[in-house]
């Protein structure tokens, strides 16, 4: 039922995505037994080529909060060491191949350390870090060239134009349905919102786009309640669950601007198409994508982008996530609250182990949201 | 580095430290007075990263300052502690980088830095082969110093450099160019160019040559030899001074192994030393291990600036050199360049700093020590501990391990 | 008829409850260990408030619960503690602009705006130095009941350098400096001061303006007291009862909710 759903049913089909969301892949094989998946990790992995390779793109989340894998020492984040934890648990063990970005020098490093204990096939791909920098273009489009030459030699099957066209288009698709998603936030509950986004970085992609697009009718009848929540920014890594979503939702705040790299980030941007060499326009999309913290387009790029963005959502607030050990999140937070602030808007800088949140989140969230609302007394 | 002098038994001073303490004296005294001669002498101030060409930038006549040494003097004069929770006070985690935070502290409180902290910069010049994070420190320079931040984006190695990255980074290279020419008002004068890259082999070489000696046993020097003694070719690399430096360690190294004289008493036991070295126990740490006979006889931080040039032209030779630095490698490569160093200099063992302020260094290092002990056969210990900073170093628990790893070279 | 209005503030040590009247009188206040379940114990607390005020729960016109436990604890409403502070100290010092609350699991720097509300605030981040369970931590590795800390602290001629940022590691440290065969004082003292210039280091990230109150259980230790005083260079303030103003604050709210409820 799950396979090729022609469902029309827009409840199942909402449905089917929020349970997606939430089994973060573990039941692909009972539910796709026909495709191959190829784990990734983080959003500058070209999901592109790995379609047009006729794999379906995992994104790997942890299934735990404080696993101790030996390879990595205790100061490295959860997010590595859970789903290194994982490999070792053998849980990737149906995975075609997994697919590392450099991004931050965690993640560098993980790509060296999986391949040397794990069972899966490795595959890298080194983006530039200066993504304006002269020679950037040609170098990315280079080892996209490399990539596509990798993925063809694990699949042993020659990557088509028209496999690649086709993945363009999905994914042009999925991000224009999501970018509708998004200007429903007001009007939503923020967990909801948070858990469509993840499920399409989840499940596999024809399923997805066809399930959000039977979906959003209904979604968007729901958006019609008024509330008078507080509005706020939220701006984060991986987070791989709505634990932080529920709460701050249940303290009385709504996110209204995302930029979460499990979230909104990872599809915002323009899709490029047209180009001769449709490399080149995949190129072009993950070179202008909002960045995060471990890119650079220029010096105050990024930090201007999310104030303004804070701004035109009319967020009264802004609440900075730093993963314990997350260094380039953890950079950027003190010169965004200090922009923020700059604007009048609030901010709250807080340190998640995981992506739950329990007591000692709570009373910071629950002060802050309280500082925002008005009520009495408070 | 310059050290405050703690009392060094077992162990044998070298005569040429007084030439690096006059070589070192000068630069310091030199860098921070540049806003003195700086400007009369055109001679811009580039704060650099520890992976950045100097070699192009000396060929523009810009004058080198480096924060990571900085930071290794601000801990070894116990200021680290003070500096970070000026920077954790603005905001800065204190997961962060030491270095990075040390230097933040002393750019927001010069006061509380030793040598009155660092002369504010012209421009700002990051290579990322050693890590991401001096990206995202030199974004903080620059917004507050409001000065031009050039950045050399090196990529990640994963294999062999690949032309595509080569390529990159040369037009990187040569866009900086440009952009030197632009801030200096000077055009690239490429005999000068070509002159840098032959001082800066030739201080290389002589590195080099140094710590080949160190195959001898007993090793005419231990690992806080090597940190101490680095410090002119990291800020001095292509300097007339620095040669002359290297040229008289060269012979006292020369001297001592012709000697039979080792740099401790009675070595018994040969270990090579990873990551950079835990800067505020400098002497203590190390002391552990040669008051028992272990003498660090090489290491791969120190290492890093005894590696000869690509060839090719001056740029391309940069762009090659710069971009397969170790650190920018994966640790298969890692794994290979310390199973090498342990047989050519015939260690019984090795030891690696689980250092929390580097992760690029630090994160692969388990996986490097499984496959060197299982390739080499000889032990090696893990301590966990920091740089810069002395609040992440567990005394108790350090000695322990020291001991007990010791002692499985006596088979108790 | 007189109102009354209680305040529960159920922290990570201590349960503290309040009892204030329409006029904001303070009329009773209890306070006892958490325990295992701070829920039944502040329940309980809440009851022989009541009871030895001659009070039926029926006369209670509204609860505020705040602190750690506030979640489960049956309430009208449940405020953090961080603006529950800000009400108290802003009602016993309306001259106040920075508080210092240093509890059991946090430690707080509030900044008020002049008219009593939260302007900003910072905490300490996950881990728990800096806060009232290091100290305890640190006392029970020594074995110094809390009550004698202030007293032993003030006798220390050579306060100690605790240099490590994590409890665990500190505790290693201090072991240590007993067997290197430091002076319990000289320690304790060493603590204090590290808890101390935890604390005065999130005060740079808010600003500090005068008058500052030191609140929360820790405000009772002179060590920390005498410490943070030097570390800030400015007289702390300190409610004589130092526990029981997030309580206040949650009775004076739950006196203006019910207020703006009528």
């Amino acid at each position: 039922m799950f396979e090729n759903n022609h469902l029309k049913d827009p409840r199942q089909s909402l449905e089917l995505l929020l349970e997606e969301a939430t089994l973060m892949g573990a039941k692909r094989l009972i539910r796709y037994p026909n495709r191959k998946f190829f784990g990734y990790f983080c959003s500058y992995f070209p999901e592109e080529l790995i379609l047009a390779a006729g794999l379906e793109p995992l994104r790997l989340l942890p299934d735990s909060e404080n696993p101790t894998p030996v390879e990595l020492p205790a100061y490295c984040c959860s997010l590595a060491r859970g789903t290194l934890d994982m490999e070792v648990r053998e849980k990737w063990s149906d995975l075609v191949g997994i697919g590392f970005t450099h991004t931050c020098d965690t993640m560098q490093c993980l790509s060296g350390i999986w391949a040397a204990c794990g069972n899966s096939k490795t595959v890298d791909i080194v983006p530039p870090v200066m993504l304006n920098a002269p020679g950037a273009s040609s170098y990315y489009h280079a080892e996209l060239g490399s990539l596509l030459n990798e993925l063809t030699a694990l699949t042993k099957h020659e990557i088509q134009n028209e496999a690649l066209r086709a993945a363009l288009v999905l994914c042009a698709n999925t991000r224009k349905l999501v970018t509708e998603l998004d200007a429903l936030r007001f009007n939503l509950p923020s967990p909801l919102i948070f858990s469509l986004l993840r499920a399409g970085q989840l499940m596999p992609r024809p399923e997805y786009a066809l399930a959000l697009e039977n979906c959003l009718p209904l979604l968007k009848d729901m958006a019609k309640e008024t509330h008078n929540k507080a509005n706020v920014l939220v701006s984060s890594a991986v987070l791989e669950n709505n634990s932080l979503f529920e709460m701050i939702e249940e303290l009385g705040g709504r996110v209204v601007a995302d930029d979460t790299c499990t979230g909104y980030r990872h599809y915002s941007g323009v899709t490029v198409s047209g180009s001769e060499n449709l490399l080149l326009d995949i190129v072009q999309r993950y070179t202008n994508m909002p960045p995060c913290p471990c890119k650079n387009r220029s010096l105050n790029e990024r930090i201007s982008y999310l104030t303004a963005l804070a701004k035109q959502r009319h967020a009264q607030g802004a609440i900075i996530i730093v993963r314990k050990y997350c260094e380039p999140h953890a950079w950027d937070a003190v010169t965004l609250s200090e922009s923020f602030r700059r604007c009048g808007i609030r901010t709250l800088t807080l340190e998640l182990e995981g992506a739950n949140v329990g007591g000692q989140e709570r009373t910071r969230l629950q002060a802050f949201l309280e500082s925002l609302l008005e009520g009495p007394g408070l | 580095m310059q050290v405050s002098q703690e009392k060094r038994r077992n162990y044998r001073p070298l005569v040429s430290s007084k030439t690096l303490q006059k070589t070192m004296g000068r630069y310091y005294a030199l860098t921070n007075y540049h806003r003195y001669w700086g400007k009369l002498m055109r001679r811009p101030l580039a704060w650099v990263t520890s992976g950045a060409p100097v070699e192009l930038l000396r060929a523009f006549n810009i004058h080198s300052a480096y924060p990571e040494q900085y930071a290794a003097i601000y801990s070894a004069r116990n200021a680290t502690v003070n500096l970070c929770e000026v920077a954790e006070a603005a905001g800065y985690s204190q997961d962060l980088c030491s270095y990075a935070r040390s230097n933040i502290g002393g750019v927001l409180r010069p006061d509380l830095a030793p040598l009155g902290g660092m002369p504010k910069p012209d421009l700002l010049v990051a290579c990322n082969n050693i890590c991401g994070t001096v990206l995202k420190w030199y974004e903080v320079l620059a917004r507050h110093f409001d000065v031009p931040l050039l950045v050399l984006d090196t990529p990640f190695l994963t294999g062999e450099l690949t032309t595509q990255a080569k390529e990159y980074v040369l037009e990187q290279l040569n866009a900086m160019v440009t952009d030197l020419e632009k801030i200096t008002h000077r055009r690239l004068d490429e005999k000068k160019l070509a002159q840098q890259m032959s001082l800066s082999r030739e201080i290389t070489s002589l590195w080099i040559e140094t710590r080949q000696y160190c195959r001898a046993s007993p090793s005419p020097l231990n690992a806080p030899d090597l940190f101490i003694n680095m410090a002119p070719i990291v800020v001095l690399r292509g300097s007339h001074e620095g040669i002359n430096f290297y040229r008289k360690l060269r012979d006292e190294v020369k001297e001592r192994v012709d000697l039979a004289q080792g740099a401790i008493e009675n070595e018994r036991i040969r270990l090579v030393w990873d990551n950079i070295a835990i800067w505020p126990q400098l002497f203590s740490f190390y002391k552990m291990f040669s008051e028992k006979g272990a003498c660090f006889v090489t290491d791969t931080y120190s290492g890093g600036w005894a590696v000869e040039q690509a060839p090719g032209t001056p740029l391309e030779s940069l762009a090659a050199t710069y971009t397969e630095v170790f650190l920018n490698r994966s640790p298969k490569y890692r794994a290979n360049q310390l199973i090498n160093l342990i047989k050519e200099f015939k260690a019984d063992g090795f030891v690696m700093h689980s250092n929390r302020s580097c992760k690029p260094y630090s994160l692969v290092q388990e996986v490097i020590r499984k496959e060197v002990i299982h390739e080499t056969g000889v032990p090696g210990l893990m301590i966990e501990a920091d740089m810069a900073d002395p609040r992440a170093y567990a005394e108790e628990p350090v000695r322990n391990r020291v001991q007990a790893f010791l002692e499985t070279f006596d088979d108790l | 008829m007189t109102k009354y209005f209680v305040g529960v503030d159920i922290g990570s040590l201590t349960v503290k409850v309040v009892l204030i009247n329409d006029g904001l009188e303070i009329l009773g206040q209890l306070k006892t260990r958490a325990g295992y379940s701070g829920k039944d114990v502040a329940t309980r607390l809440k009851e022989q408030l009541l009871a030895e005020s001659c009070l039926t729960p029926q006369r209670i016109s509204a609860t505020v619960a705040t602190g750690y436990g506030r979640v489960t604890f049956p309430a009208d409403r449940e405020v953090s503690e961080i603006t529950c502070q800000a009400k108290g100290i802003s009602h016993l010092f309306p001259s106040s602009r920075t508080i210092i609350d240093i509890g059991g699991q946090d430690s707080k720097v509030i900044k008020l705006l002049p008219n009593g509300r939260v302007g900003d605030f910072t905490m300490n981040d996950k881990c728990a130095a800096g806060t009232g369970r290091f100290l305890e931590v640190m006392a029970s590795a020594l074995e110094v009941e809390w009550p004698e800390i202030g007293e032993l602290v003030s006798s220390s001629k050579n306060p100690t350098k605790i240099s490590s940022f994590c409890t665990v590691f500190a505790e290693s440290e201090i072991i240590s400096q007993v067997s290197a065969g430091a002076l319990k004082s000289d320690i304790l003292a060493g603590v204090c001061d590290s808890v101390a210039s935890r604390v005065a280091s999130m005060t740079r990230r808010t600003g500090l303006e005068k008058d500052i109150v030191f609140t929360g259980g820790v405000a009772l230790n002179r060590g920390v007291v005498n410490a943070l005083t030097k570390q800030l260079g400015y007289p702390l303030l300190v409610f004589q009862e130092p526990v029981i103003t997030a309580a206040l604050g949650a009775a004076l709210l739950a006196r203006e909710i019910h207020k703006s409820s009528i």
